[in-house]
């Protein structure tokens, strides 16, 4: 595979992942460290489909560029992949792991580091973070496990020459811009672009696109740094206040317990 | 055996309903009421998806899939809108296929090509003020000219008319040969001379479809245009319909799955005496029932489409799926109105326009007496 992708002037990376639709009803595993994962939906998690989509646009801009969409997960993992696949990724690696929900970040981070070190990828792309364990940290590690910079919570790209000009959304309402030479990973935030569906024949051209399938067993090189070690629903809070009276003296009472137990009145 | 989706089917099915959800939903309740075809939405947003070639080769601009997969692009519109998902059907089954099976070569870049790729939207003219279930009735006729045939007559209750450009046209071109003989099938484009439109039925439901009557005063269409060959019409249109009865029945289906998740959700949270209305038996049971009966038409759908898919006959099979699935969805539709009490009755809830939707499933495309008397003949023949 790594001598195939040498024909390629510009190689493009995107990881992505499967998670439960987020609708659906969750509820504890029997070890208590993850959520039971039977009978849930599935889909590719949100963030991921921005990812995707600004990989297969500047794809679509490189004429010689080659896009590959990797994942990590069991058998089911494909579906994502599969889309992936129709939206305009070239090829797919499936990194066959069915406990990679047990994985911390780093882990997730070490093996597409490991997958990723010697094809000379000059963008990568990934999610800002996963809808189902939200750490936010998977692209940054893989960035800093390859020794290139990355940009994360990207609301703007463009690419031009070698190198990529980005937009930030700050708090505040302020917006920056940053630029970096290529290589480079960026974590892609919601409404980034608006991605594609997988048109009906893009659905029937991905099936003759490539899928590698790799054994996690060789690319997980490193060790986990923090276990989850139990996983819960907060307890109910008490129900709401219920204030009785004639109305002067109700709003008189509302006023006080706003400008008490709230910053909404002071 | 295997009832599983494929993965193509998955990712189909995946990306028709979030279209639908996002694209094609927040508008349909509004399209009913003011009777509004929306052609950038319910059809040219469906070429660039790739659905209105579904079944047809790529070297005729189609995407190269099956009936399966056009009966899950029927049904997952039609969960969320009847209207669109006849339009699909009607411009598939019966304004492109006709031209597929009984079509040349050259009728077939020229006319169907268009169609499968959605630059055109196809209708089918064969009903008429009395040619309905017996289309044998037929009385438009067309006479033979030097550059091809005339065609006079009219047709009624055409869905997509007006909107459509190209219509499979069902006219009598031998006066003496009596009831099915004698009928030929032609092609014929909006904007011919000759060819203009009536009026607008107002509907009872599919309000946001357009129905209307096409009327052909002296039409001349070239020899090219005629399907097959001379007298061969009637057969041409049995065919055709049998495809389309799967498009119908998917169509049904949709609009029952609809109504079964808008009563699912409903009475889980509405509640009366203090708990969920779901969870009172006499209420779990019906929906225990409308989703039995949902998954039966489903099967049944799926099994007569994956027989169109793979050649082998289907016709009997079409026809009982697009009874049972329009029967279960007009029972379906009804009871979720039910379930819904006094606010199913109103049109701030969408059970009642899927009730109003369901109706026709059970009268176009050969109404439930026909699909009887297609399967009755068929078991004693």
């Amino acid at each position: 595979m790594g001598e195939r992708l040498e024909e390629y002037s510009m190689k493009i990376l995107v990881c992505i992942k499967q998670v439960p639709d987020m609708e659906s009803k969750f509820k504890v595993a029997a070890d208590g460290a993850w959520y039971d994962t039977s009978e849930l939906a599935w889909r590719m998690n949100e963030y991921d489909e921005y990812a995707v989509e600004q990989a297969v646009q500047l794809r679509e801009k490189e004429k010689d560029a080659e896009l590959t969409v990797l994942t990590i997960g069991g058998d089911k993992a494909i579906e994502p992949l599969k889309k992936a696949l129709a939206m305009g990724c070239d090829r797919a690696v499936h990194v066959v792991d069915n406990e990679s929900f047990k994985k911390e970040p780093y882990q997730i981070a070490g093996i597409i580091a490991e997958f990723a070190k010697d094809k000379g990828f000059d963008i990568v792309f990934t999610g800002m973070q996963s809808q189902d364990r939200g750490s936010a940290q998977v692209g940054i590690l893989v960035a800093e496990m390859l020794g290139i910079p990355s940009i994360s919570t990207i609301v703007g790209f463009a690419y031009a020459g070698g190198a990529i000009e980005v937009k930030r959304e700050l708090e505040g309402g302020v917006k920056a811009k940053v630029s970096a030479k290529l290589p480079a990973l960026v974590t892609c935030q919601l409404g980034l672009n608006t991605p594609r569906y997988p048109t009906l024949p893009n659905i029937m051209k991905a099936k003759k696109k490539p899928l590698d399938t790799l054994a996690v067993a060789d690319l997980l090189k490193v060790d986990a740094r923090q276990s989850t070690e139990k996983m819960f629903f907060p307890e109910k809070k008490g129900g709401g206040m219920i204030l009785e009276g004639d109305v002067p003296a109700l709003v008189d009472k509302l006023i006080a317990i706003l400008k008490e137990k709230t910053s909404v009145l002071k | 055996m295997n009832f599983e989706l494929t993965e193509e089917q998955t990712l189909l099915r995946n990306m028709v309903r979030e279209f639908a959800e996002k694209e094609v939903a927040p508008s349909a309740a509004e399209r009913d009421e003011t009777e509004h075809f929306d052609r950038a939405l319910m059809f040219d947003r469906l070429a660039e998806l790739g659905l209105t070639g579904i079944v047809f080769p790529e070297e005729y601009g189609g995407a190269g899939s099956d009936y399966n997969s056009y009966a899950i692009a029927v049904e997952e519109l039609s969960r969320v809108c009847g209207s669109t998902g006849v339009t699909l059907s009607a411009h598939l089954s019966l304004g492109a296929n006709p031209i597929y099976l009984f079509g040349n070569h050259e009728q077939k870049l020229k006319f169907l090509k268009p169609l499968a790729e959605g630059s055109k939207m196809g209708a089918f003219g064969l009903t008429e003020p009395s040619a309905g279930s017996d289309a044998g009735g037929t009385k438009t006729f067309a006479v033979k000219t030097s550059k091809g045939y005339a065609i006079s007559g009219s047709k009624i209750f055409i869905t997509n008319a007006g909107e459509a450009d190209t219509y499979i046209v069902f006219a009598r071109t031998d006066k003496n040969a009596q009831k099915h003989h004698g009928i030929s099938a032609f092609v014929v484009e909006k904007g011919t001379p000759g060819f203009s439109f009536g009026k607008k039925e107002k509907k009872m439901g599919i309000r946001s479809s357009p129905t209307m009557e096409l009327v052909f005063e002296n039409c001349e269409v070239p020899a090219e245009n005629l399907l097959g060959e001379e007298g061969i019409g009637f057969k041409i249109a049995m065919k055709t319909l049998d495809g389309g009865r799967i498009g119908i029945a998917s169509q049904a289906l949709g609009i029952a799955q609809g109504a079964l998740e808008a009563a699912i959700n409903y009475t889980k949270e509405r509640k009366q005496f203090d708990q969920p209305v779901a969870s009172f038996q006499g209420v779990n049971f019906q929906l225990a029932d409308m989703a039995t009966q949902v998954e039966a038409a489903r099967l049944l759908v799926y099994s007569a489409a994956y027989r169109a898919s793979h050649k082998l006959p289907y016709g009997q099979q079409a026809a009982m799926a697009k009874l049972f699935a329009s029967e279960t969805a007009m029972k379906v539709t009804t009871q979720a109105v039910q379930l819904f009490g006094g606010y199913g009755y109103t049109r701030e809830f969408p059970v009642e326009r899927m009730m109003r939707d369901a109706k026709i499933t059970e009268i176009y495309e050969g109404t439930s007496e026909v699909q009887r008397l297609v399967i009755g003949t068929a078991l004693t023949r």
